[in-house]
């Protein structure tokens, strides 16, 4: 696969004394679905606006397709940018709005033609007479799509495009939006705050940090081998043990526990991440607690979430958080609040974190 | 139930203060502009006479006598063409006066919108007074122009049309630019980066995403200039010359000079017939344009 379809190089960005990004690199494959992670202020949305033309960088370049675009005014890109606001122009109806890119280059009928195919793509060939204001957030966010997409733009950048939606038609969205990009085989390129969205609709994602891209990789490497202490917290639910050299083995002063790991350690001290999922957890008559990689705690608190039950379990003074699958229909499987537990995992399990 | 009639009354103060200062003038004013002239004080005959028995006294010879003669018509004609022209120049000085306040960050629009409001503090004959020295014969801007040679006498900038024009477009340009602002600081700026990323260069953007999204600001900036300009009279008077008269200064005239009460009072009854008459037609049309446009 083209690994250069998108090149950002070295791209640089202050506002004022701020500086928002630094040095940042990224490739990115065609038709590739591509995800930038981050909380408020780690500059995820001035890097997609730099690659939409909007803000210019500093230092640096951004190459897609072989061609340095860094230059270019948005109008000049071979590129679409969906906003998170979506931007529909309020003073014309949805098929205008659709039209509204196309119209300079095509006759009345092709531009029908676009309009109507892209409008059944998208579902929407029922509202194209529709004003803007008597669009449902959903069917904004899909008029918002269907105007970028109607250009075949090479790459489609996206600003949160599912964040102005509720819960439940986000869930949907989202399958719609990583089927549709499948189908089209379109590079896109999203921004996001929100953890499971980014896990759920990217192929690759990179995560973003005070304007350094921390991590890039598959989600699924990012959830299970974070490098970085802020990843594994800021992905899923973490449980963060500090650990050090005793003997042969591994101990924990917070937990009293011994760890033992199936490979070596270059220090003598570390962070290492344990999964909640990753936790067995057991009744204290089973069976009896192993001399490593298990502890026996109490349950403080207990959280049932259909498919699983959270519990947070203490020991010592620290709260370790175990997700348990709730196999059995028998209710009685849950275990009560306050009781004894068993808790064991496995040396694979065990994720030691770089810094 | 003492609150529920001061309520009723409080919600029509703005009618009472329209009847009282609006509606009762303009019918004073329509009663004089019917009346027949005479030599006295007041210049012109009661309308209801009671001498010999009621009699109703009234004459539409004002009105005849002033659209026979293209003397008034001419200068209300030269006030419409007077309030477009001015209109049009604050229009084209001010909507990117006021885009550019609109766009800028929190501090600076405030010194801006100050410095725009500044003016106002100041007497308004006073600032068209400062106009009149700087345009004079040896006024600063003469002298300017003698000293770096770009003329070898001084012009006449004063007491001609031009004049009046950069006058009223200074005076009015507040009044053009902030409803203006109003309007377009809640416009959405992602809307012109979403024209440009579909593939629209500036001046598209500008007539396909802007300026239909700024038309109510436009009409409602464009009305407070145009209306007023329509029957201004200190502007043409300061810096005006003989070369054009205007509405303003014949109703003046004709209402001063000649004590010619009901002539001046038909005069200007036609005016803000002929005036708000349209303006009224358009409001309304334009207000159900908009309701359909959604705008």
């Amino acid at each position: 696969m083209d690994n250069n379809f998108l090149v950002i190089e070295n791209i640089s960005k202050s506002f004022g004394d701020n500086k928002v990004l630094e040095n940042i690199n990224l490739n990115i494959s065609k038709s590739e679905f591509f995800g930038l992670l981050g909380s408020s202020g780690s500059g995820k949305t001035t890097l997609l606006r730099i690659l939409g033309g909007f803000e210019k960088p500093d230092s640096g370049r951004v190459i897609l397709d072989g061609t340095d675009i860094t230059n270019l005014e948005p109008f000049d890109r071979p590129l679409n940018y969906m906003f998170q606001s979506y931007a529909l122009f309020p003073h014309l109806n949805v098929f205008n709005n659709l039209a509204f890119g196309i119209k300079e280059n095509f006759t009345q009928k092709e531009i029908e033609t676009n309009v109507i195919n892209i409008a059944e793509l998208l579902s929407i060939e029922h509202l194209l007479n529709r004003k803007i204001k008597q669009l449902s957030g959903g069917e904004q966010q899909r008029v918002a799509l269907g105007r970028c997409l109607i250009k075949k733009p090479k790459l489609l950048l996206l600003d949160e495009p599912l964040a102005a939606l509720d819960k439940k038609l986000r869930s949907k969205t989202q399958l719609e939006l990583t089927t549709l990009q499948k189908k089209l085989k379109i590079t896109f390129v999203f921004v996001t705050h929100d953890q499971e969205e980014a896990m759920s609709i990217s192929d690759r994602m990179a995560i973003m940090k005070n304007g350094l891209i921390l991590e890039c990789s598959s989600p699924e490497e990012i959830y299970e081998n974070p490098k970085s202490l802020y990843t594994a917290n800021f992905i899923g639910i973490a449980n963060i043990i500090e650990i050090y050299k005793k003997d042969e083995n591994f101990y924990s002063d917070d937990l009293g526990v011994n760890f033992k790991l199936n490979k070596e350690l270059k220090n003598t001290k570390t962070n290492i991440l344990l999964r909640p999922e990753k936790i067995k957890i057991q009744s204290i008559n089973n069976l009896k607690t192993s001399s490593f990689n298990s502890f026996s705690g109490e349950i403080l608190e207990k959280s049932y979430l259909g498919s699983f039950t959270r519990y947070e379990i203490k020991i010592n003074n620290m709260i370790i958080s175990v997700l348990d699958q709730n196999f059995n229909s028998n209710s009685n499987y849950n275990f009560p609040k306050g009781e004894k537990v068993i808790c064991s995992w496995e040396s694979e399990s065990i994720k030691i974190l770089e810094d | 139930m003492k609150n529920k009639l001061f309520e009723k009354y409080f919600v029509f103060s703005p009618y009472f203060w329209l009847v009282l200062f609006f509606f009762i003038p303009l019918a004073i004013i329509f009663k004089i502009s019917i009346s027949v002239s005479e030599w006295g004080m007041p210049p012109y005959q009661d309308i209801f006479l009671f001498d010999n028995g009621f009699k109703i006294n009234t004459t539409f010879e004002n009105y005849i006598y002033i659209f026979s003669d293209y003397y008034y018509i001419g200068s209300f004609v030269n006030s419409l063409i007077l309030a477009l022209i001015s209109t049009f120049f604050c229009l084209l000085i001010g909507f990117p006066l006021a885009f550019y306040i609109a766009t800028s960050n929190i501090r600076l629009r405030n010194i801006l919108l100050v410095l725009i409001v500044i003016p106002f503090w100041s007497s308004f004959l006073l600032r068209v007074y400062a106009w009149k020295i700087i345009l004079q014969n040896n006024g600063i801007l003469n002298v300017i122009l003698l000293n770096v040679g770009i003329t070898s006498e001084p012009l006449q900038l004063l007491y001609n049309q031009y004049a009046v024009i950069m006058g009223i477009v200074y005076t009015y340009l507040p009044l053009m630019i902030l409803p203006l602002y109003g309007y377009l600081n809640k416009f959405d700026l992602n809307l012109i980066e979403a024209s440009k990323d579909l593939g629209l260069n500036r001046i598209k953007t500008f007539f396909k995403v802007i300026l239909p999204l700024s038309v109510p600001g436009i009409v409602a900036g464009s009305l407070l200039v145009f209306i007023p300009v329509v029957g201004e009279f200190i502007i043409p008077e300061m810096l005006g010359g003989s070369d054009r008269l205007y509405y303003g200064k014949i109703l003046w005239e004709e209402f001063f000079v000649n004590r010619n009460w009901p002539g001046a009072s038909a005069l200007a009854f036609s005016g803000i017939i002929i005036l708000v008459l349209p303006i009224v037609i358009f409001q309304i049309l334009y207000s159900r344009w908009s309701q359909k446009n959604e705008i």
